[in-house]
């Protein structure tokens, strides 16, 4: 069993890989989650599952540089609160105006601005901006959600002992009959993955489709996308992939591990192309991403896994056999899910049969 | 503190009935940074002053099984964006001689009667909210353990009103139990500067309620 700071012994950890050589950005993860969880008065911002562009200031707008965290010797890092303004979307439209007021020739489909600065950002509002200058111009997709962290500062921050961290699979979860909407840990949290829902005054976040993992089934992300490059299974599972890409081979990373919580959602980086000279000679020597960019996301041992990724490349492309490689392309499909490979329309979902024991209510004792 | 009778509702506070009955002015300090319940909150705000409102008027009545608790304080200059304004009067149980400064402890914990100011989203919220504090922050929804002996026709409600930079809220709530703890303590949150849970202003004795 791992202990985390919180003090939450857990029987196992339920962990993520994306292989961002695979992301495409078509964001039908987000509105798998979307549609699944944050339907809702008080939800319509809320998008637990975001892809945003990089490098780019994602969402919330800049959240790279709000804070929250631990220091190394575990301490915590003060934390902004990011604003409604700051996560932005959510928006109404004038389709009364635009089509049915006689107005469609005259008037665009908009949002509708409250004042309340919520029109001048989104959930993907810089989309495909990227940086760099033509013909070296670069970026990739970075899908995020809670990482559901070993040591989760939201729980250590939570006055009330509404968020905390279950025993049997690590998921960090919230029982929002304990939550009071103090949102400290949307400031304590350094990846900004927590929403407030004003209308019910409580804090929200992904949770891990807990209800689907207890019925064997994948998250509806991991499930839905339709790029196979979401890995979900247990860490600690010597025969599984996420183990294997994390643990063993190490081309599997964390994001922004110096944040201090040890999150459980990794990442394979993304191999760049070549950046082109002056005269459109391809210069072999230099990636278009640039590695110390890589390296401010994911730490220093994105270099080794890059080059063992390349490494890998290079062999296949010699006539060799890769695990590595073979893993990650993922010929077949149900292998992406670990444990959680059950087929949800097989699922008897008469209103009866549903288990009532589907809930996140905390069970154990808060402080504990 | 009297707490004469009164046959009419005063549920407002602008009723004509709190006219008539004396008001005193209790002080109110920062809840103590090192009682936070969390290193998070303890850092986060050891530097930052918090418990802005220095003092509030308060005023109670009873009437039937209900006490009606009036406060009335100076409202910040600043705008709220985050977080709003919010009071509550606490009541320990009958025996318990802890200090209100931490709103409860864990081994003693006390009955909050919470208000905050509502957005328009937030309507179809209760006006009022009671709650089983055991410290700073450490608010738990009455009711939710067994035991709790929440009772649904003894639940609280309030009225609120800002009128000339200044709140005037009543919070009504169960006499029985203000009578049985014999004494009240206040909190109060200001919104504009982020306050909230155990980051507020607090009366730092019990206010004694002489209740028939």
């Amino acid at each position: 069993m791992s202990q985390d700071i919180a003090g939450t012994a857990v029987a196992g950890q339920v962990a993520m890989v994306f292989d961002l050589n695979k992301c495409m950005g078509c964001q039908t993860c987000s509105i798998a989650c979307k549609v699944l969880w944050t339907r809702e008065e008080g939800e319509e911002h809320q998008w637990w599952m975001t892809v945003n562009t990089q490098p780019g200031q994602g969402t919330p707008k800049d959240w790279e540089h709000m804070g929250g965290g631990r220091k190394k010797d575990g301490s915590p890092v003060t934390g902004h609160q990011p604003t409604r303004a700051e996560f932005g979307g959510g928006w109404e439209f004038n389709y009364d105006e635009v089509f049915y007021g006689g107005k469609g020739r005259s008037v665009h489909l908009k949002p509708t601005d409250k004042g309340d600065g919520t029109t001048r950002w989104g959930m993907n509002w810089d989309e495909d901006q990227g940086a760099g200058e033509y013909p070296n111009a670069y970026y990739f997709y970075l899908p995020r959600l809670c990482n559901h962290c070993t040591h989760p500062v939201c729980a250590s921050a939570c006055p009330t002992g509404a968020m905390y961290k279950r025993p049997q699979d690590g998921a960090v979860l919230r029982d929002e009959d304990l939550c009071q909407g103090s949102r400290f840990c949307m400031e304590a949290c350094p990846y900004k993955k927590i929403y407030f829902n004003e209308a019910r005054n409580v804090a929200q976040h992904c949770i891990m489709c807990f209800p689907r993992l207890e019925e064997g089934v994948a998250p509806a992300c991991a499930r839905q996308c339709p790029g196979r490059l979401t890995f979900v299974g247990m860490l600690s599972d010597p025969e599984g992939p996420i183990h294997k890409l994390v643990n063993e081979w190490e081309v599997a990373l964390p994001l922004h591990p110096e944040y201090g919580t040890t999150p459980n959602v990794f990442y394979v980086p993304p191999l760049a192309p070549y950046r082109l000279n002056e005269d459109m000679s391809i210069d072999y020597e230099t990636p278009r991403i640039p590695p110390e960019y890589l390296e401010s996301l994911f730490g220093p041992k994105v270099h080794s896994a890059l080059a063992t990724m390349q490494g890998e490349l290079d062999r296949v492309r010699a006539g060799g056999t890769s695990e590595i490689l073979d893993t990650l392309i993922v010929y077949n499909w149900l292998d992406l899910f670990g444990p959680f490979t059950t087929d949800p329309a097989t699922l008897d979902r008469t209103p009866d049969k549903v288990a009532v024991s589907l809930t996140a209510k905390r069970t154990e004792p808060a402080g504990g | 503190m009297q707490v004469p009778e009164i046959v009419d509702d005063a549920l407002d506070p602008a009723d004509k009935a709190w006219a008539a009955v004396p008001s005193e002015k209790v002080p109110l300090v920062p809840v103590p940074i090192e009682e936070q319940p969390n290193e998070y909150i303890r850092t986060a705000w050891r530097t930052r002053p918090y418990g802005r409102v220095a003092a509030v008027d308060v005023a109670a009545v009873q009437r039937g099984e209900r006490l009606l608790v009036r406060l009335e304080w100076d409202d910040s200059d600043e705008p709220n964006t985050e977080f709003l304004d919010g009071a509550g009067v606490f009541f320990p149980d009958a025996g318990d001689s802890g200090a209100p400064l931490t709103i409860g402890s864990h081994s003693a914990p006390v009955r909050l009667w919470a208000w905050r100011d509502r957005t328009p989203m937030q309507e179809a919220l209760p006006a009022a909210r009671e709650l089983v504090a055991s410290g700073p922050g450490a608010f738990r929804a009455a009711g939710l353990d067994a035991g709790d002996g929440e009772n649904e026709g003894a639940r609280p409600d309030a009225v609120s009103a800002l009128s000339g930079g200044r709140w005037a809220v009543v919070i009504a709530g169960d006499l029985a139990r203000a009578a049985a703890a014999g004494r009240m303590g206040v909190v109060v949150w200001d919104g504009s500067n982020d306050e909230r849970a155990g980051i507020g202003a607090v009366s730092p004795n019990w206010v004694p309620l002489t209740v028939k």
